[in-house]
């Protein structure tokens, strides 16, 4: 049976109840008659030998770009730069697509005797990855032939030394790239483009970039005009990226894009009933589900941390591209929409969602209060295109738990962040102007960033610029489930049941409102027309 | 001469009750609470004096220098008394070997070569591990187990008292000077060789840094030649993943340990040349381990075999280029899962 | 009449001592104190008046002394049996003459500066210290006419506060109340000049960032003070770190910039001042960190925060406490201690009328009528009710209360 579409449900009184994420915990809520769901399209078919279609993909690029042995010669400096720790979510079982990758470019590469060649991670502002994160995501036999020589480094976006200020765009922005990648002579990228978001020129201008580049576009302006940031043509984001990546291409870094997509075979085993239709769970899902949520209910929250973070997706490879970075994207927005796009018609009154236990920016870590925003709010809110799924001035009812715990590693300064910034105020506006420049050249940030496992100190606030757009939007967010003190930090109102929520929403929306869930994950994009 | 420093000792005390009687408490007071607990019992067997405690030297006298008894001038004969020997070989059988075999599992190749042996021979060797030698030794058939002596960097073994002790205990180490030709170790290596020792030597002169073998330097030929006696060149491969250079932890892996035939000089030919002789015995033996014996015999005999030392490239292109074999299952390692940050990053690279 | 006893009795002080392990304040039944019958106190001298008071406060230095926490070093320094309080309000019935020598009708409402200086203990001629105004540092508290006993409060000759009978107060010793100002401010005199003291002896520069650790009668006042005399002169940041909600939002209404609880000072005091952090100890850190905790804990804490060559004010009183002082050595820090009050040198512009000296009795009558201390007092209760007072003045923090007094104008009081 070949994978069928992804469809919208309308509840009527024979349908089961609606299986809602709650961070590391599920439960199965029944939603009122005449709701609607949203079901991501199955998981397509992947290639069937994901080697020689990379091998294909290396030799017949796409744009204007020779194949890859033509550009590769001995003496040359080739850097080959790939996405870091944030993607694929949840992490890939072994091997990742990076590995399979890079593990061909670099067997061209021996072959052609390159000898300067080095790999670095294009973290941007996020954390540094750890050995095993690294083992895992290019496989041993890379990090063994790299790391211990050095030639595996991580991006640094504060080593002054190590950056390269390329120029301005015609918007007057700076372009300040990582040194080694500018000053090659070929940079090959190999991304995963696990949303409509990633890729095309923001892999590079985004992933190898510092603050001083990063803020012309990381900041509540620009976000609050890209609807959404998962669709190119309609997204401030994505223009300020695409400048910059023409000026890096004008500034004559030779970039060799290799983009690669996954299908949304997202949880393995005994998980797999959570991508899996309610109406079509068998009595082995039944059992999972009652047996998981159960037990999940039981196990302290680290635990339950721990055995959700250890969780690596069966994701495969739909599709890879390379050549140049606009052709190259093209194709493989096209293969992202073919995955995940799903027509909806017409907005709704209020939008719940059921927010899972991982974000890009906690692998192995915790979703903070500030990352459950952002999920809810960046990420989930986004997964338009054409108009939010939610009507402006509707209700937005996310389930977590949102506790206030944060990882003391990852995110110290979204700690502060929390606690000094929030306190004050939630406007993004307001934040940015008053407090982003300490944050963002806080000497002990910056020090954590650049020798710990820490995110930039500026970052938190970009998680929060994330949500600028949905916070103008939204009339408002209620949280079910969630920390009372937290929730209300966020500016967000607190339920303890789904039902309460819907009945706060109608002070919002008015009585007998629409309702619609976004039934995420495995990821979905909304063509709301 | 030794005025000062006496007077002030004896000033020390006296001041301190001073200052006490100057507070207005009995002087033994502070002392006495202080006096209590093992802590201060060892305080005051440290600072018992002479003749309880050990003399100090009189600043008037000159001090002798001490004679040089570590690196190559470490004695080892003690080692070879018969009752250290039989020590010794009751450790190597019941806990080297036992251990050696769990822990690598070693694949015997070429042993045949060894039968026909008669009197005291060099084991030549490439050196990848600290596993190598307990391993070697372990594999050795018995006339050559239990009298046999292994060469050892002097700068690395026998730089501490207790490092040369145990190591000489338990592998017959004697010192070797590797970063330049020392008149006396070599002397004591042709010695016990002349006495019906066998002599165990890594002729690259230390671990392989990277995995390909680094260059056999003269010290086996040069042995063999001066005794006559001759060289059985061996091969160990896998050590590195059980313990490679720069790593502190020990992981299970299978090795194979392959002898090749014993080699003598020829009439005319001199170290150096016997020597590159040895190194092309060992790579002909490295690739036998790879792929079969005959295969290997051929290229020998071709003299095309793969070169032990790698190909001269950068270092990524080197360690890209390591045999398949040498890359580690990927499933073998853990991923870290939501538990503390992993290991440092970037490694720390060790001497 | 009335009046709470403290007797030298060891075995009750032993007892007091268990029981406060249960929490401070809860060892008053078995502890050393009594309620007893007891007429006003026998006028020492020619220059004393009679003083009955209205409020009487409790501080927490009495909850240690009937803890029986108190550090040995003030055995020497109190005389038994005393009546305890020296937070008083009272009034002179017979008139009286205060500090200045100006003399007060019968009648008047004054408050006492309680240090039993040289003055007082008729002696003459005076020492230094209160020669020059600093009667806080006056060394002769054991010596002249009366009994031992650093102030009123802990001597058995002058009576306390604690008592609907009286106590003798010295000429010097009193400052008359404004009639604008209720008892419940009056009543915070004391503990506020003790903060004024504190505050301008802190050295703050401009654009200082000052720490204030502990927020209860002692940081809060001090947070006062800070925003109300020091600030407007000399700009500066006042965070504090305040472990209750209602502590914090009292700081925050006093003037406070940054309120957050106390293990987050921590951390706000490092973003503030940009510093880095090893192990657990900033490199930067605020420029003044005033302890109103005074335990062994709060000052490591302090020692933590202040940046090199800063300055520690200690204004809790601290007992034997075991503190690394290694940072104190390695990043030069000045340790000070503040204790009391005496003769001010107030910084231009704090909205009194300009530079110079004053009293720091005479800045804190000011001030709590100015910052409207009397909403620190929560909770008042009568004499006969001790046991209870005391317990929620040792559970001040946790029950939303800030300072608890005995109230003695009304017979049968009342809690807030």
């Amino acid at each position: 049976m070949s994978p069928r579409p992804g469809f919208v449900l309308d509840v009527d009184s024979s349908t089961p109840p609606t299986l809602f994420w709650r961070g590391e915990r599920l439960s199965l809520e029944r939603l009122p008659e005449g709701s609607r769901v949203v079901y991501p399209p199955e998981p397509l078919d992947p290639l069937e030998d994901p080697s020689s279609a990379i091998r294909h993909a290396l030799l017949h690029p796409v744009g204007d770009r020779e194949p890859l042995p033509a550009l590769l010669s001995a003496g040359m400096r080739l850097t080959i730069a790939f996405d870091d720790i944030s993607l694929p979510l949840p992490p890939m079982e072994r091997p990742d697509v990076r590995q399979l990758v890079i593990e061909q470019v670099l067997d061209l590469a021996a072959s052609a005797g390159v000898d300067d060649v080095e790999l670095v991670c294009a973290l941007a502002l996020h954390r540094r990855m750890t050995e095993a994160e690294l083992r895992h995501a290019l496989g041993d036999r890379i990090y063994d032939a790299f790391a211990p020589n050095g030639l595996l480094t991580q991006h640094d976006a504060e080593d002054p030394s190590n950056l390269v200020h390329l120029g301005l765009t015609d918007r007057g922005e700076d372009v300040e790239l990582n040194r080694r990648a500018a000053e090659s002579d070929l940079l090959v990228y190999v991304n995963i483009n696990l949303v409509a978001m990633d890729g095309g020129h923001k892999s590079v201008a985004t992933g190898l970039a510092s603050y001083r580049s990063l803020r012309h576009h990381h900041n509540p302006v620009t976000m609050r005009h890209s609807r959404s940031f998962m669709d190119q043509d309609r997204s401030e984001l994505h223009s300020a990226n695409w400048r910059m990546g023409r000026l890096i291409a004008d500034a004559g870094v030779r970039v060799f894009q290799i983009e690669t997509t996954l299908n949304t075979d997202t949880f393995p085993g005994a998980f797999h009933f959570l991508q899996k239709r309610e109406w079509e769970w068998k009595a082995k899902d039944r059992l999972a589900y009652a047996a998981a949520s159960a037990a999940l209910d039981r196990t302290p929250a680290r635990v339950a941390r721990r055995i959700f973070h250890s969780v690596r997706a069966p994701h495969r490879m739909t599709s890879v591209q390379a050549g140049e970075v606009e052709a190259v994207h093209a194709l493989t927005t096209e293969h992202v929409w073919r995955q995940q796009g799903v027509a909806v018609e017409g907005q709704t009154d209020i939008l719940t969602m059921g927010l899972p236990y991982i974000s890009p920016y906690n692998v192995n870590s915790v979703l903070n209060p500030i990352l459950v925003a952002c999920l809810g709010l960046g990420y989930f809110f986004n997964l338009y295109r054409g108009k939010p799924l939610v009507r402006e001035g509707g209700v937005l009812i996310m389930t977590h738990p949102t506790p206030w715990e944060f990882h003391p590693v990852h995110h110290p300064s979204y700690i502060d962040f929390f606690e000094q910034v929030l306190s004050e105020t939630t406007d993004p506006v307001e934040v940015a102007d008053r407090f982003e420049e300490d944050f963002a050249t806080d000497p002990w940030y910056i020090h954590l960033y650049r020798t710990g496992h820490a995110y930039h100190g500026v970052h938190p606030f970009y998680m929060w610029y994330w949500c600028a757009h949905a916070l103008e939007h939204l009339g408002a967010v209620i949280l079910v489930g969630g920390d009372t003190k937290a929730v209300h930090r966020l500016g967000f109102r607190a339920a303890s049941t789904l039902t309460d929520a819907l009945e706060m929403a109608t002070d919002v929306v008015g009585p007998s409102p629409t309702l619609t869930h976004l039934h995420a994950p495995p990821l979905l994009l909304a063509d709301v027309t | 001469m030794s005025e000062p420093s006496d007077t002030s000792r004896r000033l020390r005390p006296s001041r301190a009750v001073r200052s006490d009687a100057a507070l207005g408490r009995p002087a033994g007071g502070r002392r006495a609470r202080g006096a209590r607990g093992p802590s201060a019992w060892a305080a005051r067997a440290g600072r018992a004096r002479f003749p309880l405690g050990a003399p100090t030297w009189p600043g008037g006298v000159p001090r002798p220098t001490p004679e040089p008894e570590l690196g190559v001038h470490y004695d080892t004969a003690w080692s070879r008394r018969y009752p250290v020997r039989l020590a010794r070989a009751v450790v190597l059988d019941n806990v080297t070997r036992p251990l050696a075999r769990l822990v690598a599992a070693p694949e015997l190749r070429g042993g045949e070569h060894l039968r026909d042996l008669d009197g005291p021979v060099i084991f030549a060797a490439n050196h990848a591990s600290h596993v190598d030698t307990p391993l070697l030794l372990a594999c050795l058939p018995l006339p050559f187990r239990h009298r046999i002596v292994v060469a050892a960097a002097a700068d690395y073994f026998f730089d501490r008292r207790w490092k040369a002790d145990t190591f000489t205990f338990l592998l017959g180490a004697i010192p070797m000077e590797r970063a330049k030709v020392n008149r006396r170790s070599a002397e004591l290596a042709a010695d016990l060789l002349d006495d019906g020792w066998n002599l165990m030597i890594f002729p690259e002169g230390g671990r392989s840094p990277d995995g390909w073998a680094q260059a056999f330097r003269g010290g086996a030929a040069y042995l063999a030649a001066r005794t006559d006696r001759p060289v059985v060149p061996v091969h160990l491969d896998g050590t590195r993943h059980i313990l490679p250079k720069g790593r502190s932890t020990v992981r299970r892996s299978r090795t194979t340990v392959t002898f090749g035939t014993p080699l003598r000089p020829g009439p005319d030919e001199d170290a150096r040349r016997f020597g590159v002789r040895i190194e092309s015995a060992v790579a002909a033996l490295a690739h036998e381990a790879a792929t079969d014996w005959w295969t290997a015999r051929r290229l020998a005999a071709a003299g095309s075999t793969p070169a032990l030392r790698g190909p001269e490239a950068s270092a990524w292109r080197r360690a890209w280029a390591l045999p398949e074999a040498s890359r580690r299952d990927a499933d073998q390692h853990a991923t870290a899962a939501g538990g503390p940050p992993g290991p440092e990053w970037p490694p720390r690279r060790r001497a | 009449m009335k009046a709470l006893v403290v007797e030298r009795n060891l075995p009750r002080f032993a007892a007091a001592r268990v029981a406060s392990l249960l929490g401070s304040g809860r060892g008053a039944g078995v502890g050393p104190l009594r309620l007893v019958d007891a007429g006003p106190p026998d006028l020492p001298g020619g220059d004393w008046h009679h003083l009955r008071p209205l409020l009487s406060g409790i501080c927490g230095s009495d909850l240690a002394t009937l803890d029986g926490r108190t550090s040995r070093y003030f055995e020497d320094l109190v005389s038994f049996p005393f009546v305890p309080g020296h937070e008083v309000v009272g009034v002179l019935e017979d008139g009286g003459v205060d500090h200045a020598g100006v003399p007060l009708a019968p009648g008047t409402r004054a408050v006492i500066e309680p240090v039993l200086g040289c003055a007082p203990r008729g002696l003459v001629p005076v020492c230094t210290h209160c020669g020059t105004g600093h009667t806080g540092l006056c060394g002769n508290v054991a010596f002249g006419a009366l009994g031992p006993g650093l102030q009123t409060g802990y001597c058995a000759d002058t009576g306390g506060g604690w008592s609907t009978a009286g106590l003798c107060a010295h000429a010097s010793q009193l400052h008359a109340v404004p009639d604008a100002l209720a008892d419940e401010d009056a009543v915070m005199v004391e503990p506020t000049a003790c903060a004024v003291h504190a505050a301008l002896s802190a050295g703050v520069r401009p654009g200082d960032l000052v720490a204030v650790v502990g927020a209860g009668t002692l940081g809060l006042t001090t947070v006062a003070a800070l925003s109300h005399l020091v600030r407007p002169a000399v700009p500066c940041t006042v965070a504090v770190g305040a472990k209750h909600p209602r502590q914090r939002s009292l700081a925050a209404e006093l003037g406070a910039d940054e309120v957050v609880p106390p293990e987050q000072l921590a951390r706000a005091v490092r973003r503030r001042s940009g510093s880095l952090v090893v192990s657990g100890r900033l490199t930067e850190g605020a420029d003044v960190v005033v302890d109103c905790v005074g335990t062994a804990a709060s000052l490591a804490d302090s020692l933590a925060m202040v940046r090199p060559r800063g300055r520690v004010v200690l204004v809790g009183m601290p007992g034997r406490v075991a503190v690394d002082l290694a940072p104190l050595w390695h990043r030069e820090l000045t340790l000070v201690g503040a204790y009391a009050y005496g003769l001010e040198t107030v910084p231009p512009g704090d909205g009194t009328g300009g530079a110079g000296a004053a009293r720091s009795f005479e800045l804190a009558l000011d001030l709590v009528g100015r910052a409207g201390l009397g909403r620190l007092v929560s909770a008042t209760y009568p004499l006969e009710r001790y046991e209870e007072a005391l317990a929620h003045a040792g559970a001040a923090g946790r029950r939303g209360a800030v300072k608890v007094a005995f109230d003695l104008r009304n017979p049968k009081g009342h809690a807030r």
